[in-house]
């Protein structure tokens, strides 16, 4: 049996659903992250599991134990803040020991706990300071060491990164993830950031408009996308538009270039419409690329970003953008110029809404 | 200089004429009480009467009890309007400020009518009682300066996440209450303590028409009867002012307590 389950879910505020019927189960120290845009129900399905709002309909059990009944103070869950929430007029070691002492640990216990914590996160050396006296990071590290602390069952993170600067977002991210895998804590972790989900992650469940669009892993998210919400969420992605032309060899048409495509194409007919979906980085220019299928069609525009080069091109009707690694000799190509971009026909996905 | 500055500056040097040469001319006064010399011969007077040592004292006795009773509603009821009650953020802020609006007289002959002897909760009845109400009448009087001081406090920490940091944590409300959020709105309190202690120290009607021995109805008394400790007493209630003002400031500058905000 799952650790975390989440039972048909719903949450309603006035007349407004913003969760509906979600459903998810979480195995025991499996790290997985809630991604979406703002307004998708994402932090409002982390405060349910929290306590902090109660469920309109559906349950939620830990370790086989429904927790709709609890209050939030008897869930023994670990919780990190994006605003840090750390209790201002108390130091760093007071923060810590904050839920042990709540909890009626003894002086020694307490003591040698925060100290443990402290070390975790490396910032012993911090323990007399003020929330005040401490960088944004470091006092994100001293939330994430109270919340641990008490040894929670469930550590739920809620956007913890996005009030840092971007190389302590990055550094932050993987030390949160070692010291995860370190304590085999389950971990739910609510961004709209896909790097950061995709990077820190065992599994995502991209949201939108309160339900679970795809639950997978990071590769699965990025590679396989199921909807169309999902793949134009995560990552960049072409979405073209093609002509069915025989459904049976799951053969289509885009411009002048015929496709096939290696997932089946279902009951579309001949001359339907089908949107088909292209990573950026799938294609190559090279003229002794691999790949079993090509797209021609002509420039747009060409963009050199520092690594990639960015190309633009308009294959019937549609507007392809790919990107090809930077080179010392690498030419950009220009606007009105006749491409040939090569990749193998299961870099497609077929996009269904 | 330019003409606006100058008219600023005149502005100023008006403002200051006005508040303190009454203020020089009070105090210059208060120290003729010896016949052709300064004395502080008004001020022993004061200081040696021991009706002034009793209301005083009582005054003194009646703020304490003010403040605590007051802290004791208002914190919680600023918390829960921010926390919970959002709504009722408009209504609340326009009851505190009735005590601005409605004259001391009117909200003191409505006690009497209210809680006499004869009435179904008579506090008038006894000497104590008359005392609770006294407090109580204080603690109204108070609610405008204590309600938006702990307010603005308030308002400079993060209280929902706070007290949801608190609750994951196992808090209870009495510890989140004692242990997270008074001690960081504490330079509110603290600044709310001090402007209900001024108000306390001089405040006459209330007293006057309870017939409470309380300081303000002193200062009347002595007004009325002598020549030079008026004046002494003036200068005092002023000093307490003063003294109260400045350690508000002294709390809020050293104030340790900064929110840990993104």
């Amino acid at each position: 049996m799952s650790f975390l389950v989440l039972d048909s879910l719903k949450k309603s505020f006035g007349q407004t659903q913003v969760v509906k019927d979600f459903n998810m189960s979480i195995e025991k120290g499996e790290f997985v992250s809630f991604l979406g845009p703002s307004g998708c129900g994402k932090t409002t399905v982390l405060r349910m599991i929290a306590g902090f709002e109660a469920p309109s309909d559906g349950a939620i059990s830990i370790n086989g134990r429904n927790q709709n009944t609890l209050k939030t103070n008897q869930r023994n869950i670990g919780m990190v803040f994006q605003a840090y929430a750390l209790f201002p007029n108390m130091n760093v070691f007071d923060n810590v020991a904050f839920g042990l002492k709540v909890a009626g640990k003894s002086k020694p216990e307490i003591e040698t706990r925060v100290k443990e914590m402290l070390n975790l996160i490396g910032l012993d050396h911090l323990a007399d300071r003020y929330p005040y006296q401490m960088s944004g990071g470091q006092q994100q590290r001293v939330a994430l060491a109270r919340a641990l602390a008490p040894k929670p069952q469930v550590l739920l993170l809620d956007e913890p990164l996005s009030a840092l600067d971007a190389k302590i977002r990055v550094s932050l991210r993987e030390e949160i993830r070692q010291i995860q895998r370190q304590l085999g804590i389950t971990t739910v972790f609510v961004t709209h950031d896909q790097e950061e989900a995709l990077s820190i992650s065992d599994r995502i469940v991209v949201m939108n408009a309160g339900r679970a669009d795809q639950i997978g892993t990071p590769s699965e998210i990025y590679n396989r996308p199921t909807t169309r919400f999902v793949a134009s969420f995560v990552g960049t992605l072409n979405i073209i538009e093609a002509t069915v032309i025989d459904p049976a060899a799951n053969t289509v048409k885009v411009g002048e270039n015929t496709i096939r495509l290696r997932e089946s194409i279902g009951a579309l007919k001949g001359g339907d419409k089908l949107s088909i979906a292209l990573r950026p980085e799938a294609g190559s220019l090279l003229e002794n690329a691999k790949g079993d299928t090509s797209l021609t069609g002509q420039v747009i525009s060409s963009h050199f970003l520092g690594s990639v080069i960015r190309t633009k091109l308009e294959v019937g009707g549609n507007q392809i953008s790919f990107d090809m690694f930077n080179s010392p000799d690498a030419v950009l190509p220009q606007p009105g110029e006749t491409l040939t971009l090569r990749f193998n026909a299961h870099d497609f996905l077929i996009v269904r809404d | 200089m330019k003409a606006h500055k100058i008219f600023a500056w005149l502005a100023i040097a008006i403002g200051a004429i006005y508040f303190f040469v009454p203020l020089i001319g009070t105090f210059e006064f208060s120290l003729r009480m010896r016949r052709g010399i300064y004395s502080f011969d008004a001020y022993q007077s004061v200081f040696t009467d021991a009706q002034f040592r009793a209301t005083f004292g009582f005054s003194m006795l009646m703020a304490l009890v003010t403040i605590i009773v007051g802290m004791l509603l208002i914190v919680p009821t600023a918390y829960w309007v921010r926390l919970r009650l959002p709504q009722m953020r408009q209504v609340v802020e326009f009851i505190t400020l009735l005590p601005l609006v409605i004259p001391a007289i009117v909200i003191v002959f409505g006690y009497l009518r209210l809680y006499n002897s004869s009435s179904w909760i008579p506090f008038t009845g006894s000497t104590q009682g008359t005392n609770v109400l006294l407090t109580f009448s204080y603690v109204t009087l108070a609610l405008p300066y204590m309600y938006r001081s702990v307010d603005t406090a308030m308002r400079t920490i993060d209280v929902r996440t706070l007290t949801e940091a608190a609750e994951i944590l196992g808090a209870k409300w009495p510890t989140i209450m004692f242990r997270c959020i008074f001690p960081n709105v504490m330079s509110g309190v603290l600044s709310g303590a001090f402007i209900t202690f001024a108000i306390v120290m001089g405040e006459f009607t209330m007293a006057a028409l309870l017939n409470r021995p309380a300081f303000g109805p002193y200062l009347q008394l002595v007004g009325a009867n002598k020549a030079y400790e008026p004046s002494a007493l003036a200068v005092i209630a002023f000093a307490i002012t003063w003294l109260s003002m400045g350690l508000i400031q002294l709390v809020s500058r050293f104030s340790k307590l900064t929110p840990s905000r993104p």
